[in-house]
């Protein structure tokens, strides 16, 4: 039961990490809470369910033009939405987030309306016995999927020009720029990055959950933004960690505690945090 | 028809007290709350239930509502206001999330049914039940709120909460004690929405968790960038253009959500002040250039 309860922890967590990488990475570079960030979730997830509706398209394909659309939807926010407000009062880009978060979010209630819809494929999926905890192939699926996109964006920011120019701009911008950094097109590729992300937590989340509807990403976006703050905020493992500890606390908390606070416990958390450790159990670049 | 311009106007009135209230946080100290329905909700229920349960007059149920909010204004802005403003945001939204779920959790609130029957302001033997008598009592409450204000910006304690909103750490050089008066200001305005909370109940007479969702706090958060952050009058021209248009273009009404957004959005990149912030309320810290 406990550890049961521990794998279903994980699975979830593991949604709200990648989501929390978004958020980390955004606020590492420009200091913002990219609220819109549950919105970009839900797009991907969308594009893909859509996608596979039309019973043409292959789920590796779908799965792909979901992480697409998310990451442009991202990058074209911080176009209009940020862009112009940069080097304002914190407030001002901070509304802005939250408008184009409204926004995107009763516009897919005005395109998709607000029944959930089903994942179009149905994965045949067993459940192996493991020293007596049960797990269904499907979370370990998942899972993987999500450490392994999770590996990729660390050695991405470890070993390549542009992960290490990305970190550079998070560091101190306007050194940044001294080196020959072009600014706006690293934070252009830190939303797209993290969107991506985003996006695809989403198209996992739809299929594990088995619905997509317009808003699927308010919550989880809100929680993996505590998750960023418990890892610490600007700090990439810590992002991870963060997630993840988030999703099984969530997941204890509804099974022992009280199942109608559920989605109170990601916030309880986030106020001790800052309460107890503001800078996040990973050191943050919060303070 | 002359009902329901009457009913309209006492929800503006409302609307002007909570928009007042967050202009209060936004403008004037310059962190954000997501999450001023819950103090709103809190109000709301605070003073329903002590109608219903332990019979208060409303004389006493709305001391209680103001009180209560307030208390937790207080006792949420105690562990974050030390932060910078993007925390106070986020667990301000995360604070409405558990109101809201405590509401519909709790049996002494009624669920998602809410309360029912909630009495009708009596004051000295006169019922406040006719609408006319009630949009006198909100007209009250609102021009209270307004001096209240008005007086708080203008004097040296709105001086130093703007200079706070300018600049935090110059506030603090010239002896400000910042996280003490950010404090303050928001116990204030979470009374204030606990105010408006307590008038909207006992005018209703009903009520549920969802008139106290996140779709509220943004609705309020609309209101304050419309009329102009930092603005009183802003605040009033908001509340009223927002609480009323809604109404008159009813056949839009699946857009409302969609028009807010775009609004929030568009006005912060053409008119970041807001419809009325100019002249000697104008807030030149929405245009600082760093």
């Amino acid at each position: 039961m406990f550890l049961q309860q521990l794998i279903n922890g994980l699975t979830t967590g593991s949604a709200y990490a990648l989501i929390a990488l978004g958020y980390t990475m955004i606020y590492g570079i420009l200091g913002l809470i990219n609220f819109a960030q549950g919105e970009i979730y839900m797009c991907g997830a969308f594009v893909t369910v859509l996608l596979l509706a039309t019973g043409q398209v292959n789920f590796y394909l779908a799965f792909g033009a979901g992480m697409l659309a998310a990451a442009v939807l991202g990058v074209v926010l911080e176009r209009v939405a940020f862009r112009p407000l940069r080097g304002f009062h914190p407030l001002v880009p901070l509304i802005s987030a939250i408008g184009a978060s409204i926004f995107l979010q009763s516009l897919a209630l005005l395109l998709f309306g607000p029944n959930d819809r089903p994942f179009p494929i149905q994965f045949t999926f067993s459940t192996i016995t493991l020293a007596g905890i049960t797990l269904s192939t499907l979370q370990v699926a998942l899972l993987v999927a999500a450490l392994v996109f999770m590996g990729l964006l660390v050695a991405f920011v470890r070993y390549t020009r542009y992960g290490k120019a990305i970190v550079a701009c998070a560091l101190d911008r306007d050194t940044a720029r001294l080196m020959g950094i072009n600014v706006d097109r690293m934070v252009a590729l830190t939303f797209l990055i993290g969107s991506a992300l985003s996006g695809a937590a989403g198209i996992l989340m739809a299929i594990y959950y088995n619905a997509t509807y317009p808003r699927m990403g308010l919550l989880p976006g809100l929680k993996a933004f505590s998750a960023a703050i418990l890892g610490g905020v600007g700090n990439i493992p810590g992002a991870i960690l963060g997630g993840l500890l988030l999703g099984v606390a969530e997941s204890l908390g509804a099974a022992y505690l009280s199942s109608g606070y559920k989605d109170a416990i990601a916030f309880i958390i986030l106020i001790l945090v800052l309460l107890i450790r503001p800078q996040g159990i990973l050191r943050g670049r919060g303070d | 028809m002359a009902a329901y311009v009457l009913h309209l106007a006492i929800l503006a009135g409302i609307y002007i007290i909570l928009t007042i209230s967050l202009n209060l946080i936004i403008g004037y100290a310059g962190q954000v709350s997501l999450g001023h329905a819950a103090f709103y909700g809190i109000g709301a229920y605070v003073s329903a239930l002590v109608s219903l349960h332990w019979h208060f007059p409303f004389l006493l149920a709305l001391p209680t509502a103001v009180l209560i909010a307030g208390g937790c204004g207080l006792a949420l802005g105690l562990p974050t206001l030390r932060l910078k403003e993007d925390y106070l945001a986020i667990v301000t939204l995360g604070f409405g999330v558990i109101v809201d779920l405590i509401a519909l959790n709790l049996e002494i609130t009624g669920g998602p049914d809410g309360l029912v029957g909630i009495p009708a302001p009596r004051i000295l033997g006169l019922s406040f039940r006719p609408p006319l008598l009630y949009l006198g009592l909100v007209l009250f409450a609102v021009c209270l709120t307004l001096l209240l204000t008005y007086r708080l910006v203008h004097s040296y304690h709105g001086r130093a909460l703007k200079a706070i909103r300018d600049h935090e750490i110059t506030a603090q050089v010239m002896g400000i004690n910042t996280p003490a008066y950010k404090m303050a200001i928001f116990t204030l305005a979470a009374a204030l929405a606990g105010l408006a909370g307590s008038l909207y109940a006992h005018y209703i007479t009903f009520i549920n968790p969802e008139s106290f969702g996140l779709h509220t706090s943004i609705l309020i958060l609309s209101m304050v960038i419309l009329g102009g952050m930092g603005s009183l009058p802003g605040s009033l021209v908001g509340a009223a253009t927002l609480a009323v248009l809604p109404e008159m273009l009813r056949q839009f009404h699946a857009y409302q959500d969609l028009a807010y957004g775009a609004l929030l959005v568009g006005l912060l990149i053409w008119r970041p002040e807001g419809l009325l912030g100019r002249g000697k309320l104008s807030l030149k810290f929405v245009t600082r250039k760093e």
